[in-house]
């Protein structure tokens, strides 16, 4: 894997306040990366400063091969656009600032904006774009000059559902051929694409890894069996010498270095009277993850 | 200046699109054609609006040619940069104020295209909107009262150009530097407090940008000591270029006010 961006010891601190704090990673080629954590975490600081746009107080961004202003494509979390122009003029001019030239910008442009659905409303001023069909723009305008590293600050964070699920797809498509960095909050779009997790807390990075290294890390399985009523699953938890927790008609039982494992479990169950509906071996989801990292200490 | 043929390209499409080119030369024409009109029509507006008591008798100046194009420069001096200031002051700090810049920032562009491209837009909206005020001063008074001279029409007009410049120079320095509400407050300042300034405690200079509109006209009356004039549009184009140098120093000092 080759690296495309490294950023070493990351700071900015606003008068006293220190808002990003030291932090380092890399991000490799054709990869993506989610950068999360909860507000004011610092998450669009640090996207702010890997655009250029702010000036780290300390630390470095470097990209491996060239400039890092010329290769970057990067989309806020609420993307303003001169509101007399159409879309095609929008893109068609942020390609031509970033050196894509005259005569092939147009071309681009306009590919760019069918492939993010926007192939209807060229000529359309963007004053009459509703929120969806900005943010289409948006991803438009960071694309298509095709740039080694794509910036997204909360891309589908202000999306409904539909929209949200067409703007990850058109996230995907790109996913082969550029590195993506993003943040967000929601936590289901980046357990959907991710290769490495960035989280970011008051500041500083407290964990990084791939999906399943931090899931690992975090993971607290649990066997859950469900019962018809509560009363059945209280019965059960009461009688039995394994450890569990009822929560409503369900019993949560912990797994600790993969005792018990689900032969004892099934075991144990067999000789149990009431009715069981469902036994699971349940994984901590990226949400169970997050309010941990976001709650350590 | 990476860039600046494109952003220029954009500045014009904004400034086409929202109407600038046609209003506010209108403004100026409205305000210049006033001043011939108003003096030629002056007794008849007075009857006409009557109060004027029996037997009053009102001597009405002898007005040349120059003094009424002298009242429309007044006119011009006032509402109407007013008018091209207020609509110009955001130029930059409100593109940063709404985030609209941000996605002009994160490109490799250069700062001084940027700010050229917005000097120039406006000043070609304001070479239009004097030519529009000139001409409609001027055709009413050629009608109304007398002719010009040419020459010294022309050098009148130039100068007075001149004196826009500086003024848009001012504005956008102050638009780079500071917020919309701060800019405004302070080319106001610049501009207005300056005139007064100038025409309170103006006598003990000679060389002075605010003095520049009133040198246009002493130029056509033939009464302009050439030096004085000379120095003067001399140094409006210097303080003129420094403001452009700093307006563009400043622009990339608060390119991180930029909202994200």
């Amino acid at each position: 894997m080759t690296i495309l961006l490294q950023v070493t010891g990351l700071t900015k601190q606003f008068a006293e306040r220190v808002v990003v704090d030291g932090i380092e990673f890399t991000l490799e080629k054709n990869t993506s990366t989610a950068l999360i954590g909860p507000n004011g975490a610092g998450k669009t600081t640090t996207l702010s400063m890997l655009t250029g746009l702010l000036k780290p107080t300390s630390g470095s961004v470097k990209m491996v091969d060239g400039d890092l202003r010329a290769n970057i494509g990067f989309l806020p979390q609420y993307p303003q656009f001169h509101p007399w122009l159409s879309a095609l003029e929008f893109t068609e001019m942020a390609a031509k600032l970033n050196g894509v030239p005259t005569k092939k910008a147009k071309v681009e442009a306009q590919k760019t904006l069918e492939f993010v659905g926007l192939g209807n409303d060229l000529n359309k001023k963007i004053s009459t774009f509703s929120g969806g069909m900005r943010q289409r723009l948006g991803i438009s305008q960071a694309i298509v000059h095709k740039p080694k590293l794509l910036l997204l600050d909360e891309p589908v964070s202000a999306l409904d559902p539909v929209g949200r699920r067409e703007v990850l797809d058109l996230l995907k498509g790109l996913q082969q051929e550029t590195t993506i960095l993003y943040s967000t909050h929601i936590l289901n779009d980046a357990e959907e694409m991710t290769d490495q997790l960035l989280f970011l807390r008051d500041g500083k990075l407290v964990e990084q890894g791939t999906l399943r290294e931090v899931r690992q890390r975090f993971d607290e399985p649990n066997y859950i069996v469900e019962f018809g009523t509560e009363k059945e699953a209280q019965l059960f938890a009461s009688q039995s010498e394994l450890i569990g927790e009822v929560k409503g008609s369900h019993v949560y039982i912990e797994i600790i270095d993969e005792k018990p494992s689900m032969q004892e479990l099934l075991q144990h169950l067999s000789s149990c009277p009431n009715k069981i509906r469902k036994v699971e071996r349940q994984t901590a989801s990226l949400e169970e993850i997050f309010m941990k990292v976001a709650r350590k200490i | 200046m990476r860039g600046f043929n494109i952003l220029l390209q954009k500045e014009f499409r904004e400034a086409w699109r929202s109407w600038k080119f046609l209003w506010i030369p209108l403004v100026f024409a409205l305000l210049g054609m006033s001043d011939p009109l108003t003096n030629y029509y002056m007794t008849d507006i007075l009857n006409a609006v009557g109060n004027v008591p029996e037997g009053f008798e009102m001597l009405m100046p002898e007005l040349m040619p120059v003094d009424l194009l002298q009242g429309s420069i007044g006119q011009f001096q006032t509402i109407c940069l007013l008018v091209l200031m207020a609509t110009f002051v955001g130029a930059i700090s409100r593109e940063r104020a709404s985030g609209m810049a941000t996605l002009l920032y994160v490109r490799p562009i250069s700062f001084s295209a940027h700010f050229m491209s917005k000097f120039i837009v406006m000043s070609t909206v304001a070479f239009i909107s004097i030519l529009a005020g000139f001409a409609a001063s001027i055709y009413y008074t050629v009608v109304l009262y007398g002719t010009f001279e040419i020459g010294p029409l022309v050098a009148c007009f130039f100068t007075y150009f001149s004196w826009l410049l500086f003024v848009i120079a001012v504005t956008l320095m102050m638009s780079a530097a500071f917020k919309t509400v701060v800019a405004t407050a302070c080319a106001f300042a610049v501009i207005f407090i300056g005139q007064i300034l100038d025409s309170l405690v103006g006598t003990f200079w000679t060389i002075s940008p605010w003095k520049l509109p009133l040198y246009g006209v002493q130029l056509m009356r033939g009464t302009m000591e050439m030096s004085d004039y000379w120095w003067s549009l001399s140094l409006t184009l210097v303080v003129s270029l420094i403001c452009v140098s700093i307006g563009i120093l400043t622009m990339k000092k608060n390119a991180s006010m930029t909202k994200i």
